[in-house]
């Protein structure tokens, strides 16, 4: 069988009245919870799996394929609006997009925010289609040594994506490292920076974090200004993105959709990386770039199709190899294992039905995020219309309440606490908190990484130059160090900034 | 919510109080019993969505809620390796209406942790223990060994060249690593992983020559041969791996690796309580549909009196002691 006859197969399955209202309720859940802080779609999945036990295999995949990626679009929503990034994916986003949203723009930036989704996750269903099993191989190629030169590569990236001054963003980065040290250690056990506390020995909560910087902090820096700068943000403006506006998207979004696509295939952190480096790349070849972070209208674009394209493409190594990229999709393997079918290359030749089904459920299930979300954008940007009296305390609460059902855990609160203070402080000293979360996300990962490489070769460090694809990141991480050093360049940078 | 529920609670305490002495004194007479469960009763599940312990949970949950006559909740409370969602079980009313399912980790942790919010032998106890499970050891393709003795030759004669995986320092198939270490004398080294599912990409790989790993976790690699498995841990042969020797059938005997689970409450309940929820948990063990459902994961169902749930507690918690001292595994 050919690949189009494998996907007519694959939508004579998804396209089922049974599959499409499965498909439907999936995204629609995950709008939901991706809009809500605190519950994310691992605990939706969860909760649902004792009901998906009495579904068809290949329904219960569906629906729970469509909470994931619903929930992916759903965190962009909210980051968009009120600055509150539900998941380190959609951090990047709320960069311009919430600036857009304030100056007036929220319709365009969600508008542009579905439309590049839709069109990244078209890309990917045949990305999937066509090359899961050549893609899969390329995943294997990757261990300890491959992913550590990665995350390097995508941290010194991480630098570049500043704005402003690069010791401050080098600074940023390093205390972000720091923060995502706490904990206990992979490899001894032994608990570090945790004073103590048993709250803090699975480490900083990453939702914690986010909400008290991007969320709470920038509140009270709201609340410093004047009520007739902070009344702007109530403007609404046009509601859909103009033909202008998709017309200057188009390229970003095409170079978002290829980077999202390569990097979502690898199973240890790639798809999370995929929407930064997508922004990182935006910043370098776009023209006038100086407008990144302003409210650029390709500074949304970019990163939500890499993200949905990587979203997408990581069921790759799930389908094809059964290793799961995320929590999600750990569940997705152990609902399948319940109802008989191991994960793994089989699955595309002993249930064609499931595997082809499930890839063309993803582009229906796209569609369907489409036609949920242009209709509801009308009614998000009402939302900014109330005055922000009202809407402060409501983000805080949101917030709090947000933070606590994550885990049930105080500590959690508490440590949000601290990140408010310490978040306003950098606001006001003018750090920019990206490089920081990035820096707390992908310090760990490569902290593990690393030790890992490092105890496999038994402390040979040769291993990050002898395998190419590690030489190759490590390579390029130095070309952006280089980039980044180079005086002439820094000095023309800083004259950029100074507008 | 919280502070809601404290304000109550110091509003209602002097009523509480009361209540208290009376069921105290209605537990001494045996009417406990007649009147538990009264309201549902929440079993802590202390690891994220998704593990083992997870999906177990909610099975039991569902069939203890028809066994119980009562609506049985799981309630996920992860943290710091199931020592946080155990200790609000340890904290809280010996009543009944709070438990909570453990696995190894609830006798590797006291020994391990430099320090305990908790007692184990003193805060809780164990209503029954509820499965068990052996591990699978599964080598890297390339690993020119068939069987178990095969693989202990071939370490000898690779000393300090293999590693073997493992979901983290002191979870059960670090130690079952260690104990194999410690039994034959090989010399391997451990590489941790956040989960044992993370490691098969770098054990395709031959990367990592073994693993003592979960079934569950095992099984969408061993089906097509992608990792090769050559033994059990248990000391009968696997439903899942009926070709499969155990490893003390092929030489190391008594070696027995478990990743049983079991349900606690906090100590003091009153024994009719107890007997009715161990009773309860008995009935639901036995029922088809559960004993179906753990099989898909590799579990056997098994249910035991409080008393041997206990016994069978203490030789493990020695157990692992006596691995964890030997092979200086210590935290901090």
């Amino acid at each position: 069988m050919d690949v189009f006859s494998n996907i007519a197969l694959g939508f004579g399955v998804a396209a089922t009245f049974q599959n499409i209202l499965y498909c439907a309720l999936g995204a629609f859940l995950g709008t939901v919870v991706g809009v809500l802080p605190g519950i994310g779609p691992v605990t939706t999945v969860a909760m649902l799996l004792p009901i998906s036990f009495t579904l068809e295999p290949t329904s219960a995949l569906i629906m729970m394929a469509g909470i994931y990626y619903g929930a992916q679009y759903g965190g962009s929503t909210t980051a968009i609006l009120i600055n509150i990034p539900g998941e380190a994916s959609s951090v990047v986003t709320s960069l311009d997009g919430h600036k857009m949203a304030r100056m007036g723009r929220a319709g365009p930036a969600l508008g542009i925010a579905a439309l590049g989704s839709f069109f990244a996750g078209t890309v990917a269903t045949f990305v999937v289609s066509f090359g899961a099993p050549p893609l899969a191989r390329m995943a294997l190629q990757f261990g300890p040594a491959e992913y550590f030169s990665l995350m390097l590569c995508g941290l010194i990236a991480a630098v570049v994506l500043a704005r402003g001054s690069i010791v401050k963003a080098i600074a940023m980065v390093v205390l972000g490292l720091l923060f995502g040290l706490a904990g206990s250690d992979v490899n001894s056990g032994v608990r570090r920076f945790t004073f103590g506390f048993q709250g803090l020995a699975d480490g900083i909560e990453f939702v914690a974090l986010s909400m008290a910087i991007y969320g709470i902090a920038e509140v009270a820096i709201n609340l410093e200004r004047k009520a007739s700068e902070v009344a702007v943000a109530g403007r609404v403006g046009s509601v859909m993105p103009s033909w202008a506006d998709i017309r200057h998207c188009i390229p970003s979004v095409l170079r978002g959709t290829s980077l999202g696509s390569v990097l979502g295939v690898l199973p240890g952190g790639g798809a999370l990386l995929a929407s930064f480096a997508a922004y990182t790349l935006e910043k370098k070849v776009a023209s006038h770039p100086r407008t990144f972070g302003e409210g650029d209208i390709r500074g949304v674009a970019a990163p939500e199709s890499a993200n949905n394209a990587g979203a997408q493409t990581s069921f790759i190594p799930m389908l094809t190899l059964g290793i799961p990229s995320n929590p999600t999709m750990a569940l997705m393997i152990g609902a399948l294992m319940v109802h008989g079918i191991t994960p793994g290359p089989r699955v595309m030749t002993d249930r064609p039905d499931l595997f082809w089904g499930v890839v063309a459920s993803m582009w229906i299930g796209n569609l369907m995020l489409v036609v949920l979300n242009l209709p509801m954008i009308g009614l998000w940007i009402r939302l900014l219309r109330m005055p922000y009296r009202l809407m402060f305390p409501a983000i805080v609460g949101f917030c709090c309440v947000g933070t606590y059902t994550i885990n049930s855990n105080v500590t959690d609160v508490t440590v949000m606490a601290f990140f408010i203070v310490f978040g306003y402080l950098c606001l006001k000293l003018d750090c920019e908190p990206a490089p920081l979360i990035l820096g707390f996300v992908l310090g760990p990962m490569m902290e593990e990484y690393l030790r890992r490489a490092l105890l496999i070769s038994r402390g040979d460090p040769t291993v990050f130059v002898t395998s190419p694809i590690s030489l190759g990141f490590l390579i390029a991480a130095a070309l952006l160090l280089l980039v980044v050093a180079l005086p002439a360049i820094r000095k023309k940078r800083e004259e950029a900034m100074v507008e | 919510m919280k502070s809601a529920k404290v304000l109550r609670s110091l509003v209602f305490a002097p009523v509480m109080l009361a209540m208290a002495g009376a069921v105290t004194f209605a537990a001494s007479t045996g009417a406990a019993a007649q009147t538990y469960p009264s309201k549902p009763v929440r079993l802590v599940l202390p690891y994220s969505p998704g593990g083992i312990i997870d999906y177990v949970g909610r099975t039991v949950a569902q069939h203890l809620s028809t066994t119980l006559g009562q609506q049985v909740i799981a309630e996920n409370r992860p943290g710091a390796g199931g020592i946080t969602g155990t200790d609000t079980v340890a904290r809280s009313t010996p009543d009944g209406y709070t438990i909570v399912i453990m696995d190894p980790a609830i006798v590797i942790n006291p020994t391990l942790q430099p320090s305990m919010p908790y007692d184990l032998f003193k805060q809780l106890e164990v209503v029954s223990m509820i499965s068990s499970s052996p591990e699978v050891v599964v080598v890297a393709p390339e690993l020119p060994v068939k069987n178990m003795s095969e693989l202990i030759a071939y370490a000898k004669a690779n000393p300090g060249k293999l590693n073997f995986a493992s979901a983290g320092i002191g979870t059960t198939p670090h130690l079952a690593g260690e104990l194999f270490k410690q039994r034959t004398g090989v010399d391997a080294t451990h590489v941790p992983y956040k989960s044992i599912g993370q490691s098969y990409p770098d054990m395709m790989s031959n990367k990592i020559q073994f693993a003592f790993s979960s079934i569950a976790g095992a099984l969408p690699f061993t089906t097509d041969n992608r990792v090769r498995p050559i033994a059990t841990t248990g000391l009968k042969r696997s439903e899942v791996y009926p070709d499969l020797q155990t490893v003390d059938e092929s030489g190391l005997k008594g070696f027995e690796v478990d990743l049983w689970l079991g349900i606690f409450a906090p100590s003091g309940m009153p024994a009719d309580v107890m007997s009715k929820l161990n009773g309860a948990l008995g009935e639901a063990l036995k029922n088809p549909e559960l004993i179906k459902a753990f099989a898909k994961v590799g579990v056997t169902a098994r249910g035991t009196s409080p008393q041997e749930g206990a016994a069978f507690l203490k030789s493990e918690f020695d157990k692992w002691k006596k691995v964890i001292e030997d092979g200086k595994i210590k935290d901090n």
